[in-house]
């Protein structure tokens, strides 16, 4: 076997260039890869595409990309340290200028084209919404071609919400609205909303007209705001959502984390709901 | 057909194990036979049943070295491990053989192709033993195969009077066989192929119809008693789940080396399904049996072609609570029955 890519169990070498604080125990991670294969397989990822990050010897974990190519060259992923996670504990752990491995870009991603001109609702949960960011960013940068963005963020309290530093310049955007909401608002907190994002999308009542709505989050979330979702009108073919699957491999062989008779690596991890009601074997 | 004297064959492998690494059924005490590598023919038994475990070792190896990973200060190296020489697997039985069609969909035909299988599988020659008999608990035939069949070998003895018919079948199998001595059949003894015993038929379930029982209250009620042990899954031939780890090999001062090992993982264990924020979608050990069907009867052939069962029977033995694959065939076609039944009712 060569050094030449052809094993696909082989991460592309990058080093730390960039660590921020997004949340408690949340980290954005800016990687630069170092070679010029890891810098073509990563030139035109698209939004919904996860990787997998090492942490060379503690393991490897995979990660929703959050960053877009349009953006630069550093990819980033936003990682919240597990207390009993091998990988997170050893990634937070590192410095920079320390090296890690990329091995991606993984799975299928948000039909980012198809979905041009219409209303879009975007959803996220927690550390489980991070796949949005790159659609947020997107849409920015391409402003003129899409509907409306509403943008519904939810967090178990204030200080786990992520991306607060980009929310002045989602909401002075044009077109372009977000409504925050915790489980537990503390009294000196008036950004946004208490309360789970089920009763925050109820509120703000999204139009199904032209529209098309982007949900990631844990399972449960995702089950609660189709039902939600439902009751404003929306059918499941215009619902999009992202699975979240336990694997080890990404690329269909490991058999971690199939669902039925697909796998969420190559199937997925972006379904449309209709898809995910139709499948065999539930994920939730 | 050709034919090789017993003396022969343990002289042709003598003469192998000089060249090559060869693995062999071994007889490692108390009657259990398991595939080993061995040095002579005299380690070699020829009287064997089906080895307690299959040869999926030898291909997707329990615990298999993928990267290594070297540190100096920051300065970090990574080497691809390559696997070893070429390898030739005598004695294998037709099923554990037909096992590999199995792996070799998935790991080597399926893109993208997975380097270190493809790579050992492309060294390997598979020189079977037929079985005399189908031996307790033994459903090959039920499943696509046979205790003679050699289509997924290289080349095949067939154990008959005297020695061995021998069928080459790729050129590969032709290739390793010209070294062999045979003889032709000249002396009028009675060289013919003798008549295999069979055990029944158990009726298999085509693949499009097991959706159907998917909800079935069976599942569960068979998965009351399940240990959640894994050791369905480690004899089986090809059941392949992996994990991946980074295992420290040494380390001192200046350098820090560690090494990605792939290891063997069991879809039955009952964290297998969970992810990070904690959530487990299959966290009923019913629902984790039915996976692993699902997987061999319906999954597998539907997304990559082969059955995911080669009726070898290794895991009715091995299974602590008697958790048997063969009722369960049973069970889910007699639901078919019944489902076919209704559905006849309600047309008329
Ligand atoms: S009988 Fe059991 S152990 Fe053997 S191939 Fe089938 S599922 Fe695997
Ligand atoms: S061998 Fe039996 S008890 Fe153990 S995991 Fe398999 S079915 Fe369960
Ligand atoms: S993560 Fe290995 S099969 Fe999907």
């Amino acid at each position: 076997m060569s050094n030449d890519g052809t094993n696909p169990m082989r991460p592309y070498l990058g080093v730390l260039a960039g660590i921020k604080e997004l949340a408690a125990d949340i980290r954005l991670f800016q990687i630069e890869l170092q070679n010029a294969t890891g810098k073509a397989a990563f030139a035109d990822y698209m939004p919904g595409q996860f990787a997998f990050v090492s942490a060379f010897g503690a393991g490897e974990a995979p990660f929703g990309i959050t960053s877009i190519p349009g953006r630069g060259e550093l990819l980033e992923f936003a990682i919240h340290r597990h207390p009993h996670g091998k990988t997170t504990n050893a990634l937070h752990s590192l410095k920079l200028g320390d090296p890690v491995g990329v091995r991606g870009p993984l799975g299928n991603w948000f039909p980012m084209d198809e979905i041009k001109g219409k209303d879009i609702i975007v959803i996220g949960g927690g550390i489980g919404g991070a796949p949005l960011r790159p659609v947020i960013s997107t849409i920015l940068d391409d402003r003129e071609n899409y509907g409306g963005l509403t943008i519904l963020w939810a967090a178990r309290n204030p200080s786990l919400l992520i991306f607060t530093e980009e929310y002045d310049s989602w909401r002075a955007t044009p077109r372009t609205d977000l409504h925050l909401t915790v489980d537990q608002r503390p009294p000196d907190w008036r950004e946004g909303n208490e309360g789970l994002i089920t009763t925050l999308l109820e509120n703000v009542g999204p139009s199904p007209k032209n529209a098309i709505t982007i949900t990631c989050g844990p399972p449960i979330m995702i089950h609660f705001v189709a039902l939600s979702l439902r009751k404003l009108g929306f059918t499941l073919d215009q619902m999009l959502v992202t699975l979240e699957g336990r694997m080890h491999c990404g690329i269909g062989k490991c058999g971690r984390c199939n669902l039925g008779d697909i796998f969420v690596c190559v199937d997925g991890p972006v379904f449309h709901h209709s898809q995910v009601a139709g499948l065999m074997e539930s994920f939730l | 057909m050709m034919f090789m004297t017993h003396d022969d064959l343990t002289t042709w492998l003598d003469h192998l194990t000089k060249e090559l690494k060869v693995i062999a059924p071994r007889d490692v005490g108390k009657g259990h036979v398991l595939y080993r590598p061995v040095t002579n023919s005299s380690e070699i038994t020829f009287d064997y049943t089906r080895p307690d475990l299959s040869a999926k070792e030898f291909l997707l190896p329990h615990t298999e070295r993928l990267m290594r990973f070297e540190k100096r200060a920051d300065q970090l190296e990574m080497h691809d491990l390559s696997c070893e020489a070429e390898q030739i697997i005598f004695g294998i039985r037709p099923c554990d053989a037909h096992g590999f069609v199995a792996l070799d969909a998935l790991f080597r035909d399926q893109e993208p192709a997975d380097a270190h299988y493809s790579q050992r599988r492309e060294m390997t020659i598979l020189v079977g033993m037929a079985c005399p008999q189908m031996w307790e608990g033994c459903f090959c035939t039920s499943v696509g195969g046979a205790p003679d069949d050699p289509s997924h070998l290289d080349a095949l003895l067939i154990p008959v009077d005297g020695g061995y018919a021998v069928q080459t079948v790729t050129d590969k199998g032709e290739k390793l066989l010209a070294s062999a001595d045979f003889k032709e059949v000249t002396d009028g003894q009675d060289r013919t192929l003798p008549e295999i015993p069979m055990n029944e038929i158990v009726p298999v379930l085509p693949p499009e119809q097991w959706p159907g029982h998917f909800d079935e209250d069976y599942w569960m009620r068979l998965g009351e008693r399940c240990l959640s042990c894994k050791l369905c899954t480690f004899i089986c031939p090809t059941c392949r789940c992996f994990d991946l780890r980074d295992e420290p090999i040494a380390s001192g001062a200046n350098l820090v080396v560690h090494e990605r090992m792939r290891v063997w993982d069991a879809c039955t264990a009952p964290n297998y399904r969970t992810i990070a924020g904690g959530h487990n979608s299959r966290p009923l050990k019913g629902q984790r049996i039915r996976n692993r069907y699902y997987c061999k009867f319906h999954y597998y052939p539907q997304d990559f072609g082969p059955l995911g069962c080669v009726g070898c029977g290794r895991c009715v033995e091995v299974c602590p609570v008697n958790i048997d694959i063969l009722e369960m065939l049973s069970t889910v076609s007699a639901m078919q029955r019944e489902l076919d039944v209704l559905e006849a009712e309600v047309e008329l």
